[in-house]
């Protein structure tokens, strides 16, 4: 187990080079250290001089991969790439593109972020685990294929709707909650509730319906059959054999979303005006802020590996049949 | 009259014709006939499958695009023929000028008068503030209080052309196919409706803004239209661009295994591990920069569209086909233990015509599937890419850009609700029929939901 | 005991058919249960058996319906109570044990629950006295340490220990009937002898009506008391297993029972020339561990197997799964990696030969799978799965010529030529063995590996199949080396036997000497679960 554990760790490290490569290579490709030096100071104080500064100031006044004029294994890490990366490593984010320190922005900004998706996603699951099983119940009748239309035309919806129609009713036509903003006092769950529902509901087509294929693919199990022949009823059967096998499938499938939940959504957060990871990286876009996208799939990524850990340990808590090695 | 041939329009043209030559083929193994005759035996499969058929043809008819010749003026005397800057297409020519019809800003759906107040002058020559009069709207009406009965006599005359078009549309279809087992009266039904609602859009449209207009005085109705194209074709041409990718990666890993495997597993987990929304972004803006950069490569403004619009389909696609290549390659390592792999192993066949007869045959419903599922996301994701600001071109018409442009609207008193509910509706009846169409095409496919069938 | 039959179960005149369609697959079976003593319902896959235990408890699928007849346990209609009574009835009057013991358990609960749930159920015991109860019937069905078993969750457990549980669980309440569908048939043969033993005993002891429902004629032989033959959804046979065994009154259960090893006659053993000689043969798969997942042991699948097959002979290869027969045959034809030793063919080794060069050599040496659904691509013709070999081994005919040949195949197999152009899926199991057969013949090979080439096959098709093996055999010349578990068809087939046991060849010689006197002890345990028709 702990073998395992070291090896999945250790195969992440060229996983993250990896992605690291790729997010540079692509932002290089067509903005060089100059081209972003101009960008930054403007284009009234560009001067040769000015830039070249601004790259040596910055950390850009070397090569990008490979230095030619450095020897041995110097010719690798004396490179923008390797000092970059190695600070990444490090967790060690640096500045933004404007000038702020990443590293506080990041750690101050997960909170809010979590605060939203955490809820979302716990509420989330626990809901459409119920609304399956109350559709498995009545398998196979008309109200089953009328609960399923339902589902796939829930999943046909954009979630901008889900966010739009939400906004609209309970907060404008309605007035029971503020539209956005997000306040760290007491009533901050006031922010909260709409953006929640929101996610709840966009998410209940797509997760209620996989569960319940989830759930009918365990009702047609011999063991199933093998319970019905000690004489357990349908209701016990669902509860007592469907429901915990079924669960494994669907926890593992989750976990690996779990830490990503730090870095909350992307829509949710800049409809409703929440100052988390989401908008960050929004607004990162949107300014074309390298550092902070860089940062951000750094993070991601290293999110993504841990999900990818847990769902294998997770597998080993829930079903009694696996081990790891 | 001169064509003009987009990227986009080549690219979708050239994927009909390799879907039907594709669907020809499959037609000689009666299994997959057996299948798809699944399939049509559903009357819900009929109804979706004429719908996306619909949209589809939509999505065809605005990629026949053209510019038109332009009168000269007197004044210039020469033989050049000059044509028009803007590109039109056969649907715009159908449509009978829907698109040209523009007013100031925003009006209601069938307003005779815009929704915004206005400085004017009335008759008497006094200056008032008040809601203008639309240029394309109800200018026939005598008195407005006509308007009622107007809509009434003219939607009524719409319909029975409609029917008229549709008993022609349908006559032949049931002469060749009244004997069929499979239910296409589902299907002429919905031809009928969408054929009546066509006829009636066209004709009331010379007189009123079915769906109002936006801000920038253009008929919703019209833009909704249009968004058809960009949907269909971005969900068409991301999953063509991944499936050469994912189809030949999680073969060779499935089959090779080795360091192929490593390597190939390597990639996807790196590739999945970015968040997606970030490395499609990155990729966006960047595209944008170098469009940017070289403006001369473009010499209409359609074109630089266009190009950014394939640019992202490749984004899409690249971006997205660790998935369908994880699925691969599990099918591949299942199907390479199958005794028909081993046996032809045994009869030393070679490894090309292992992956080419065997194995490619044999994952294709795992592709069909991914591509029907696929599509219905890739039409979601174009609104929500668009939001971000990394999705088409702003001067190109997609349901996105819509949402984009209206989504303070709502908040707006009295608040604006068309330009929203154009869009979702448009989308949504695609959304809903492709989503609809893919669980039929699986439950028919899916060796799985197939075997409990047939223990049933 | 009284004279006076004590009936449990009375089933009569009961119909079954298909929800949609109307098509009857139960046309009115009836049959009595009597108390300690086992009916067996034979018939072979698709003949209505299993249907009719499950309809029996009223626990059929949605896509089958009950339309006529009548179940009885004691005064009691089944076919008249609702669902509810109906549940009180299952586990506790009439209980049942299923085909795979492995998955009719419930993967996450532990064995001692599942049995303690049925108690639950249908009892009053609660806490410890559950649990002791629970002990109890492990020590009874003889569950070895069934005190720490309770909290072991069912893959901890062995297939035979798997299917004791079921039957605890079946007979924690006591029930008067208890409905064992296939409840060995997917266990190892000497395994198998232990369960049915068990079910004999249990039988007697407890004063079970058992409906024993299987396809294989030795455990009727083995375990029953009367029988009834199913074919077709009817009953077209019945009488007490010793009179049927002896003097069948119907043509197919004829069949059934020739099905049965005869072990007096042996085809003779005479070794000519070798064609393939295996020398310490050894295949190794690594065991990794660690961080590095460096190779620390090697699981020796095939440990120093030395045999010799001559030309025109069969070699029975035979041993329970796991024994390593179907990797060594997987190693002949270069499809494994041999770890040691040589494998000569024709006096050549080409254990170590490249792909290209082993090409010549695959087109003498042929193979049939076990599954006869997955070795033939569904997406190709018959004609075009015969072509392939043909094909690409270069046999230097063209078009018209191949075509003919596989004509003449397919009439060989008994199929014939219009059957080229069909697809796999429209064929039964015994027909695409048949092709499987022509398929290899196409290249004709000197040695066809065989590996368990009936085992999922009907019995009276096994013996078709069988048949035409050793008709092409002395037609074409042609080896066979024959992969299985079943001893009971080595005596109609096969010179020379080899017994195989954790990757290694523990006895061989001619199927006579070993069928008649077998020297190592596993030998001589796979053959006392071997039904038979001399007493």
């Amino acid at each position: 187990m702990l073998a395992y554990i070291i090896r999945r760790l250790l195969y992440a490290i060229p996983i993250l080079i990896g992605v690291n490569l790729l997010t540079f290579t692509l932002f290089f490709v067509v903005n060089s250290p100059d081209d972003m030096a101009v960008s930054q100071l403007g284009e009234k104080y560009v001067t040769p001089e000015a830039i070249a500064a601004w790259k040596v100031k910055n950390g850009y006044d070397k090569p990008l991969f490979v230095n030619p004029d450095a020897a041995g294994v110097a010719a690798f890490t004396e490179t923008i790439f390797f000092n970059k990366s190695v600070k990444l490593f490090a967790f060690d984010f640096g500045r933004s593109e404007s000038g702020r320190d990443i590293t506080t922005d990041v750690s101050t900004r997960m909170w809010p972020s979590l605060a939203v998706a955490l809820p979302t996603f716990v509420i989330g699951i626990w809901v459409n685990i119920c609304v399956a099983l109350m559709v498995v119940m009545f398998h196979a009748t008309r109200l089953d294929r009328w609960a399923v239309f339902l589902f796939v035309s829930l999943m046909s919806i954009s979630y901008l709707f889900y966010i739009i129609g939400g906004q609209y009713l309970v907060a404008k036509t309605w007035r029971l909650v503020p539209v956005s903003g997000f306040h760290t006092d007491g009533q901050v769950w006031r922010f909260l509730i709409l953006p929640v529902l929101v996610g709840v509901i966009a998410g209940i087509g797509s997760g209620a319906r996989w569960y319940r294929t989830l759930f009918l693919e365990e009702a047609n199990q011999d063991y199933v059959r093998t319970a019905r022949a000690k004489g357990a009823s349908e209701i016990s059967i669902l509860f007592r054999h469907i429901l915990p096998n079924a669960l494994i499938p669907i926890l593992t499938g989750v976990v690996v979303l779990i830490p990503a939940l730090f870095m909350g959504s992307l829509l949710i957060e800049s409809f409703f005006g929440i100052p988390g990871l989401g908008s960050y990286m929004l607004d990162a876009i949107k300014s074309q802020d390298f550092a902070i996208v860089r940062t951000m799939v750094f993070i991601g990524s290293i999110l993504y590996i841990i999900g990818l850990i847990l769902t294998d340990i997770s597998y080993t808590w829930a079903d009694p049949r696996v081990r790891l090695n | 009259m001169k064509p003009v041939l987009l990227w986009s329009d080549a690219l979708i043209f050239l994927l009909v014709i390799a879907l039907i030559l594709f669907f020809y083929r499959l037609r000689r193994d009666p299994q997959t006939r057996e299948r798809w005759g699944q399939v049509f035996s559903s009357r819900l499969g009929m109804v979706t499958f004429t719908l996306i058929m619909t949209y589809v043809g939509i999505a065809l008819l605005d990629s026949l695009h053209f510019r038109k010749a332009l009168d000269n003026p007197e004044s210039l005397q020469t033989e050049e023929v000059f044509y028009d800057n803007k590109v039109t297409s056969v649907l715009d020519i159908l449509l009978q000028g829907m698109g040209e019809r523009f007013e100031r800003t925003y009006s209601a759906p069938f307003a005779l008068m815009s929704f915004e107040k206005k400085n004017m002058r009335d008759a008497q020559g006094n200056d008032i503030r008040d809601f203008p009069p639309l240029k394309h709207a109800g200018t026939h009406l005598e008195d407005p209080s006509e308007r009622g009965a107007d809509i009434l006599s003219r939607s009524l005359t719409a319909l029975l052309w409609g029917l008229l078009l549709s008993a022609v549309v349908i006559a032949p279809q049931w002469l060749m196919l009244r004997t069929s087992a499979n239910p296409w009266h589902a299907s002429w039904a919905v031809q009928a409706a969408v054929l009546c609602f066509f006829t009636w859009l066209v004709s009331i449209s010379h007189y009123y803004h079915v769906l109002g207009t936006d801000r920038g005085g253009a008929d919703v109705a019209y833009q909704s239209l249009k968004g058809i194209r960009t949907g269909v074709l971005l969900g068409t041409l991301s999953t063509l661009v991944m499936l050469p990718i994912a189809v030949t990666l999680g073969v060779m890993a499935g089959y090779f295994k080795g360091w192929v495997d490593d390597l190939v597993q390597y990639l996807y987990t790196t590739l999945s591990s970015i968040p997606g929304i970030l490395l499609i972004a990155a990729s966006v803006l960047l595209f944008q920069v170098y469009i940017d950069l070289n403006p001369d490569f473009f010499s209409i403004g359609m074109e630089k569209a266009d190009a950014r619009f394939i640019a992202l389909c490749f984004i899409l696609g690249v971006t997205s086909w660790s998935s369908l290549c994880r699925l691969i390659r599990a099918e591949t390592l299942k199907i390479s233990q199958l005794g028909y792999v081993q046996a032809a192993h045994a009869f030393g066949v070679s490894h090309t015509r292992i992956l080419s007869r065997h194995i490619l045959p044999n994952v294709v419903h795992i592709i069909l599937i991914t591509f029907v599922l696929d599509f219905s996301a890739l039409v979601l994701a174009e609104a929500v890419l668009s939001y971000i600001g990394v999705g088409i071109d702003p001067s190109m018409g997609s349901w996105g850009n819509m949402i984009n442009g209206a989504r303070s609207e709502l908040s707006r008193e009295p608040a604006i609700w068309w330009t929203l509910t154009g869009a979702f509706f448009f989308m949504f009846i695609l959304v809903l029929a492709a989503n609809l169409f893919s669980d039929l095409v699986r439950d028919a496919f899916d060796p799985r939901t197939a075997a409990r069938r047939s223990e049933a | 005991m009284s004279t006076k039959k004590d009936i449990r179960m009375r089933i009569e005149g009961l119909r079954v058919e298909l929800a949609e369609s109307g098509v009857e697959i139960l046309k009115g079976i009836s049959l009595e249960l009597e108390a300690g003593k086992v009916f067996a319902l034979v018939g072979e896959s698709g003949s209505g058996k299993s249907v009719t235990s499950m309809a029996a408890m009223r626990l059929l699928p949605d896509a089958l319906k009950i339309t006529g007849g009548s179940v009885q346990v004691g005064e009691q209609d089944l076919f008249d109570l609702s669902e509810s009574k109906m549940q009180t009835v299952r586990g506790r009057r009439v209980a049942m044990i299923f085909q795979n013991a492995m998955t009719a358990l419930n993967p996450v609960q532990t064995v001692g629950q599942q049995v303690a749930e049925t108690l639950k159920l249908h009892t009053s015991l609660r806490a410890d006295a559950l649990r002791q109860r629970v002990v109890q019937l492990f020590t009874e069905v003889g569950i070895p340490d069934p005190a720490q078993r309770f909290s072991f969750y069912p893959h901890q457990l062995s297939g035979g220990q798997q299917q004791r549980v079921m039957i605890a669980m079946a007979l924690a309440c006591e029930p008067e009937v208890l409905i064992a569908d296939e409840p060995t048939t997917a266990l190892d043969v000497t395994i198998q002898e232990q369960v049915l033993q068990l079910i004999r005993e249990l039988t007697r002891s407890r004063e079970l009506a058992v409906l024993l429902i299987t396809h294989d004629m030795g455990v009727v032989r083995n375990t029953a008391d009367d029988v009834a033959v199913m074919y077709r959804g009817e009953i077209i046979e019945r009488a007490p297993v010793d009179v049927f065994f002896h003097a069948p009154k119907e043509a197919y259960s004829r069949r059934l029972i020739d099905a049965l090893p005869d072990l007096t006659q042996f085809q003779s053993a005479a070794i000519e020339e070798p064609l393939l000689e295996l020398e310490e043969v050894k295949v190794h798969f690594p065991v990794r561990k660690g961080v590095l997942q460096r190779v620390v042991d090697v699981t020796r699948a095939v440990d120093g197997v030395s045999l010799k097959i001559g030309r025109g002979e069969t070699y029975a290869l035979v041993g329970e799964s796991g024994s390593g027969k179907s990797t060594l045959g997987r190693a002949i034809l270069n499809l494994e990696a041999v770890a040691g030793g040589s494998v000569r063919f024709n006096g050549v080794s080409i254990e170590h030969l490249g792909r290209r060069a082993m090409l010549p050599y695959r087109k003498q040496i042929q193979v049939i799978f076990q599954n006869p659904y997955s070795s033939m691509n569904p997406r190709m013709t018959v004609g075009e799965i015969i072509a392939e070999g043909m094909v690409s081994l270069g046999l230097g005919l063209d078009a018209v010529q191949r075509q003919e040949r596989i004509d003449d195949l397919l009439t060989r197999v008994q199929l014939g030529p219009e059957y080229a152009t069909r697809y796999p899926h429209e064929f039964s199991g015994g027909q695409l063995q048949r092709i499987a057969i022509a398929r290899a013949l196409a290249v004709n090979p000197e040695l066809i590996i065989c590996d368990e080439p009936t085992s999922a096959l009907d019995v009276s098709i096994r013996s078709e199949v069988l048949d035409l093996l050793r008709a092409l055999q002395q037609e074409f010349g042609v080896s066979y080396l024959f992969i299985t578990h079943d001893l009971s068809i080595i005596p109609s087939l096969a010179h020379h036997v080899g017994v195989m046991q954790y990757g290694k060849l523990v006895e061989q010689g001619s199927a006579e000497q070993i069928l008649t006197r077998p020297g190592h002890p596993y030998t001589q345990a796979l053959l006392n679960s071997v039904p038979r028709m001399d007493p």
